[in-house]
């Protein structure tokens, strides 16, 4: 599968610099916007595939060590864009969706995890039972679902700060003409927070029951649950305030920066504490 | 026959100079006509806007042309030599491409002036004064503009206040469907900048003024709704867009009113434009969240910008018309060719009847088939001797060869 996905990652990268000439030539950018589209499309299919031939050939779905995890946010991440595109016209988001895909995907890549059963902790467990076997996979492709979403929240969130900048500082340069326009940030930004918010509380109920099936606990204080505990009660905050107060523009930017340190730091910070979360 | 294109413009002649050379509607026919009612002019087109009066023309003579053009106005002769510019062949292609393209008009990429073009030559369409060349040439000229719009950001932003005004708005809204525009004043450039908006999508239009009276004239005219100044406070909040252009020497909108605006409207963004000297609107208001605040200064510095980019996005477009000219002259020239060799086989194709017909008296009575076998010889004769001589032609096809001049040359004479 390693060959589909480096081809899924050319075309990520062709996609990205179709991306690029679509601003710095008039003269292409017409042409340059169908390759965009139809690179990511392309290459979305062969990824997709990748992951089809994983499951089948190792007959679980391939979400369980960090090679499959990145692998799968990446796809996540693309499929999400695809949805996007659909009904908003920024043409500097696949720059910053497609970046982090490609770096996601380069970094799943270059681990040499070898490929293999699942772990003892985990198999013992999804063995002997029909709804934990099912409810696993679907926990954890819910939540990587959510992070997808967030990484579209913070690219959007990026551009609407950098953009209302340029205004208020009357720069009108670059990223005044390349950017989408502030209601179009917001709205991605906003749509793509309660999407990632509603899939990561249903990733987190699933988790929950999954370990009362398992162990009889919902609850074990392990990191990996305090930081997601924590990331939760940040987008908690920013849909409650967006509702109430009608928080948006700059402070639903910043508190999706805000959110997504939380979620760096529940990926990556809770491998490093340790705990039962790690598989791999 | 060349093509010839004679003409000034405002980079050649002050208007005093142009207004006297100009062709009011009603007598571009009649000059039409008169010009190619000479001999040496073979086709024309006449393009006379406010900026510029050129004549395009298939004429054998460029000085004829000019003298024909001071004697259709009264001139004498050379009196405005120093303001003319004369060109032909390639160069007079190059300039009707680049006055299609407006890369020659007084703002470059201004578009109106590939329509002026287009009337210039349905006119002439209609006096029945363009021919083969010149239609091909305009239509190429067309094409060439459309290429250039395409293909170059000549167009691309805006350089007049009033729309670098929409532009802004864009970036704040994305779209301006279904958006109310509030107009404070009634300053000329506000006024224009509130029917671009409307023309952009927006829904509603508030004309706000110190007399209601002179608000609900100006509602009349542009299809909005009056109101108040004293209302203004209450009817902020339904406002998205505020284009502000009075004679108060104060501010009339405070940073205090926009706040209180901001949070009715929950936060939804407000796009302020102030065109007024002194400002009307506190810039302070550009330190609020969701608020942006633009002034003349600001407007007048992206359309700088706009212009400067214009600027180098012309140098491109200069190359596109460059290489179109040079390969619309060549083919001009292939034309010639391919008209050559038509003349050539045709008089050949003469010569071998006109022989038959001296020779039927000898041949006496014919049945039809007997003639159709000697016209079938013929034929088949005259092109087994053309063959070599067009390939020949043919071969040397950049159209610069002395052989194919030497048979130009001798078809030329022999045609005359």
């Amino acid at each position: 599968m390693t060959f589909l996905l480096v081809v899924a990652l050319i075309l990520y990268l062709t996609s990205i610099t179709f991306a690029f000439i679509t601003f710095a030539n008039e003269k292409f950018r017409e042409r340059a916007a169908v390759w965009v589209r139809l690179s990511v499309f392309v290459g979305f299919v062969l990824h997709t595939n990748s992951l089809i031939v994983s499951w089948i050939r190792l007959g679980h779905f391939p979400i369980i060590n960090l090679k499959e995890v990145c692998s799968f946010i990446a796809w996540a991440l693309v499929g999400y864009y695809l949805l996007v595109i659909r009904r908003y016209k920024a043409r500097a988001l696949p720059i910053f969706v497609l970046s982090a895909t490609s770096i996601l995907l380069i970094f799943s890549l270059h681990l040499r995890t070898p490929e293999g059963p699942i772990p003892s902790s985990l198999s013992s467990a999804m063995a002997d039972d029909t709804l934990t076997h099912f409810i696993l996979p679907v926990h954890v492709a819910l939540l990587l679902f959510a992070y997808a979403a967030f990484v579209v929240t913070v690219g959007c969130g990026a551009m609407y700060l950098i953009q209302e900048r340029a205004l208020k500082a009357k720069q009108f340069g670059a990223a005044f003409r390349w950017l989408p326009a502030l209601n179009t940030c917001d709205e991605i930004a906003q749509r793509s927070m309660t999407v990632g918010f509603v899939t990561l509380t249903l990733g987190v109920i699933a988790g929950m029951v999954w370990g009362k099936e398992h162990d009889g606990r919902f609850w074990h204080n392990d990191p990996k649950e305090v930081l997601t505990l924590v990331t939760w009660l940040v987008y908690l905050a920013m849909v409650h305030y967006r509702l109430t107060a009608g928080w948006r523009g700059r402070r639903v930017a910043w508190l999706a920066i805000g959110g997504f340190v939380a979620v760096l730091i529940t990926f990556i910070g809770a491998r490093a504490m340790g705990g039962y979360h790690i598989f791999g | 026959m060349s093509i010839v294109l004679i003409g000034l413009n405002h980079h050649t002649a002050p208007v005093e100079v142009r207004e006297r050379l100009a062709f009011p509607e009603g007598e571009v026919l009649s000059a039409l006509h008169a010009m190619t009612a000479r001999e040496a002019i073979q086709e024309a087109l006449i393009i006379s806007t406010c900026n510029r009066v050129e004549v395009i023309a298939e004429a054998a003579d460029a000085n004829e042309l000019r003298n024909f053009l001071y004697d259709l106005k009264d001139l004498p002769h050379n009196s405005l030599n120093k303001h003319l510019f004369q060109y032909t062949d390639t160069d007079a292609v190059k300039h009707a491409f680049r006055v299609a393209a407006s890369l020659d008009s007084m703002i470059v990429g201004e578009p109106q002036i590939l329509g002026q073009v287009k009337d210039a030559f349905q006119r002439a369409q209609q006096a029945g004064t363009v021919g083969h060349t010149l239609t091909r040439l305009m239509n190429r000229a067309f094409a060439v503009a459309k290429k250039v719009r395409n293909e170059t950001g000549i167009g691309a932003n805006a350089v007049s206040i009033s729309y670098v005004a929409v532009e802004l708005a864009r970036k704040v809204f994305d779209t301006l469907d279904g958006t109310t525009v509030m107009l404070l004043g009634a300053g000329e450039m506000a006024e224009l900048a509130a029917k671009h908006f409307i023309t952009n999508g927006a829904r509603r239009l508030l004309i706000a003024n110190r007399t209601l009276e002179n608000a609900q004239s100006l509602a009349t005219e542009m299809n909005g709704e009056a109101m108040s100044l004293d209302d203004l406070e209450r009817r902020l909040p339904e406002v998205d867009i505020v284009l502000c252009s009075t004679g108060a020497p104060h501010y009339l909108i405070t940073s205090q009113q926009i706040n209180q605006a901001l949070a009715a409207r929950r936060y939804r963004p407000m796009f302020l434009i102030d065109i007024s000297v002194p400002r009307n609107i506190d810039p302070a208001i550009s330190d609020i969240d969701n608020a942006f605040v633009f002034d003349i200064d600001d407007l007048e510095a992206v359309a700088e910008a706009n212009r400067q980019e214009r600027q180098r996005e012309a140098q491109r477009a200069e190359e596109i018309v460059q290489t179109e000219a040079q390969r619309f002259a060549a083919s001009l020239g292939e034309g010639n060719l391919n008209q050559v060799i038509g003349v050539f086989r045709r008089e050949i194709h003469q010569l071998a009847l006109d022989e038959l017909e001296r020779s039927r008296k000898r041949l006496g009575e014919l049945s039809p088939e007997q003639e159709e076998a000697i016209k079938i010889m013929l034929n088949s004769l005259v092109n087994k001797f053309t063959h070599p001589i067009i390939r020949q032609l043919r071969e040397s096809e950049d159209g610069h060869s002395t052989y194919l001049e030497a048979f130009r040359e001798y078809y030329h004479q022999n045609k005359e």
